[in-house]
């Protein structure tokens, strides 16, 4: 359990407030100090507290109201309401308007770090009961979501994902586009010991780097233009949980040093803020890239390389494990199914075939877009040959009717199309020489993709 | 050619803590509270005379002392100078507890510990002396790392767990976890990197 708590100081009292916010950062807590109501509801505004300390004796705006309001703002903070004047009738009114405890000054220390635990226990129960209505509404299973495999190369990758959930390392996924990353990264967390504590993910190479800053580091208000509030960044989001970096080969060096020192240092400031914050995050890294080439090439550090690839799992693609095709087009089959309101289809053979033979460029993304279009399409209780539709023809949409001209012109389509239309690559893997090849592309009327 | 009256003399380091009785105080229990510093903590402690009782601290209302008023004291300095830890007698409280052990400036300068609770047992009945010395010396130790930016531990035999009573403080150890061992070293290089913050005494002068 992480006991470390975002905690909002409310209390008119500036000595009480300096003196008891020191007390609590003295225990690790993060803390946050208003010296009303009015103030304390702008600064959940800008940030998420996990609890409110609140004095009920103030001016303007007391507790109680100050209470009311942040329960009906923020259901998910808990509140306590502290107070030097005691009496049974403010005690209740207070339980009854939803404070969580009611603590009566002075009090006695062991009192308090005792409430504070408790606090941080009933933090994680909300936050444990929030990822699983999430995961009910997503509808799938959190630990292997969509990571249907029964080929020797993917039981190595469930079995990769075991032991790095059972760590803390940081880990690195690599694999083509399409063959699961995130999935992979999301059953580690899933089957490790912060199941229930947040996930955050960002894309690194979706955004450009100044927007990469703001949404990893967080800003303060007025840090650039358009800063008109303060707002945590994925780094705050991701204390307790895991953070995932998605396409990591598209950092720039820059950040590459930017995140380096977080993860040594284990604390980051906001941008355009001065104020050290600290985040105890687990770190999981995904890329399409060869790190190591890149490194090569001068355009990846090596020092924040050998940071987040302390274990590595890499994701074969489709191709190379075709006996986990069909039982994946079933999953994908009964999943959309589902999705539609329709009975699950079955998969005739020329079909069977046809998935079976396909290169998959685009790997298990491309597999589960094909058969969501077919289960869209198709009307009867099997899905036929003709409602798949891939990048590239199969072998199996060709009758034994062809001719050898057809069978080498669709052969020619299908190696272009796993090389990414490359001529030179597509030569190779077929034996021939670059000129041959364009000459019979030419001949065929084949556009270059 | 420079003479050797050019050449400064050498500098020897000065304290890194001042241990400071306030009001009356046992030596040997200050001098214990001394000794720890240095061994566990590997701070050049001095240990100060005495000053007079800060009765201005005391609360009537409560029949305590404010720990806080005491800080505030402690860490008026006019330059940066070492850190500073009192040692105390009588009992001590915040605004919002009922008592304290002890209370540090997180990462600051001054921190103050009390005798006043560590003379008894659970039962009341009073604790042997050894023990007493000890307890003050664990108490010293826990807001001494406080004022050099370590926070309480969640790790069971660390000094920097919190105690909430004198169970609780029996139980310790006298030894820091692993995690902050290695904080503590970082604190101490930091420390000694800062000149500021540590002033070197002179050496002797030319002969």
């Amino acid at each position: 359990m992480n006991s470390r708590l975002r905690v909002l100081l409310v209390d008119d009292e500036l000595a009480m407030r300096e003196s008891l916010a020191a007390w609590l950062r003295q225990d690790g807590h993060q803390v946050t100090k208003a010296p009303g109501g009015l103030e304390a509801l702008a600064e959940m505004e800008h940030q998420e507290f996990d609890l409110a300390l609140v004095d009920i004796k103030m001016p303007g705006m007391d507790g109680l109201e100050l209470l009311r309001r942040i329960k009906d703002e923020r259901p998910d903070t808990l509140v306590v309401i502290i107070t030097a004047y005691g009496s049974i009738e403010s005690s209740v009114e207070a339980m009854k308007a939803g404070a969580s405890d009611y603590l009566l000054k002075p009090f006695d220390p062991e009192h308090l770090m005792l409430l504070l635990e408790k606090m941080a226990r009933q933090r994680d129960m909300l936050r444990e009961n929030s990822a699983l209505r999430q995961r009910l509404s997503e509808g799938e299973c959190a630990s292997y979501a969509g990571l249907v495999g029964q080929s020797p190369a993917m039981q190595a990758v469930f079995d990769q994902i075991e032991d790095a959930a059972a760590a803390m390392a940081p880990v690195l996924i690599t694999g083509e586009t399409g063959t699961g990353k995130e999935m992979v990264a999301r059953a580690i967390h899933g089957q490790g010991p912060r199941a229930f504590a947040p996930f955050v993910t960002i894309n690194c190479g979706a955004v450009t780097e100044t927007l990469l800053e703001s949404e990893l580091f967080g800003h303060e208000r007025g840090a650039f233009t358009g800063a008109v509030k303060a707002r945590r960044g994925r780094l705050e989001m991701a204390d307790g949980g895991t953070l995932f970096l998605d396409e990591v080969g598209e950092i720039s060096q820059k950040m590459q040093v930017a995140l380096l020192r977080v993860l040594e240092e284990k604390r980051f400031q906001r941008v355009g803020g001065n104020q050290y914050l600290t985040s105890d995050f687990r770190l999981i890294s995904a890329t399409h890239r060869d790190l190591t080439e890149l490194i090569r090439q001068g355009r990846f550090r090596q020092d924040f390389f050998y940071r987040i690839n302390v274990l590595t799992i890499v994701i074969p693609p489709l191709r190379e494990r075709g006996e986990d095709i069909l039982p994946l087009a079933e999953h994908f089959l009964a999943y959309f199914a589902a999705q539609t309101g329709k009975p699950k289809p079955g998969l005739d053979p020329r079909a069977q075939r046809a998935l079976l033979a396909y290169p998959w460029p685009g790997n298990v993304r491309e597999l589960r877009n094909v058969i969501e279009r077919a289960v869209i399409v198709s009307q009867g209780s099997t899905v036929g040959l003709d409602k798949l539709t891939f990048l590239a023809p199969t072998p199996e949409a060709e009758p034994a009717s062809l001719t050898l001209a057809e069978v080498e012109l669709a052969h020619i389509r299908r190696v272009l199309a796993t090389q990414g239309g490359s001529v030179g690559l597509a030569a190779e893997v077929l034996g021939i020489d670059r000129s041959t090849l364009s000459r019979k592309i030419k001949k065929a009327g084949l556009r270059k993709t | 050619m420079a003479s050797s009256r050019d050449i400064p003399p050498p500098v020897r380091p000065g304290p890194e803590v001042e241990v400071i009785p306030l009001g009356r105080v046992s030596a040997t229990a200050v001098a214990v509270a001394a000794a720890h510093l240095q061994a566990l903590l590997g701070l050049n402690a001095l240990v100060l005379p005495p000053r007079p009782d800060p009765a201005h601290c005391h609360s009537p209302t409560r029949g305590q002392y404010d720990a806080g008023l005491i800080l505030r004291e402690l860490s008026d300095q006019p330059n940066p100078g070492p850190l500073r830890l009192g040692i105390i007698g009588h009992d001590l409280c915040l605004s919002f507890l009922t008592f304290v052990f002890g209370e540090a400036q997180l990462g600051g300068r001054a921190a103050v510990v009390s005798l006043h609770r560590l003379w008894k047992l659970e039962d009341g009945s009073p604790a042997p002396r050894a023990q007493v010395l000890e307890r003050l010396a664990k108490v010293s130790l826990h807001e001494t790392a406080h004022l050099l930016g370590l926070a309480h531990c969640r790790d069971g035999g660390c000094l920097m767990r919190f105690s909430g009573g004198l169970a609780d403080l029996d139980r310790l150890g006298l030894q820091f976890c692993p995690a902050c061992q290695r904080q503590l070293t970082l604190a101490r290089q930091r420390l000694r990197a800062d000149p500021d913050r540590v002033p070197a005494a002179p050496g002797p002068g030319p002969a």
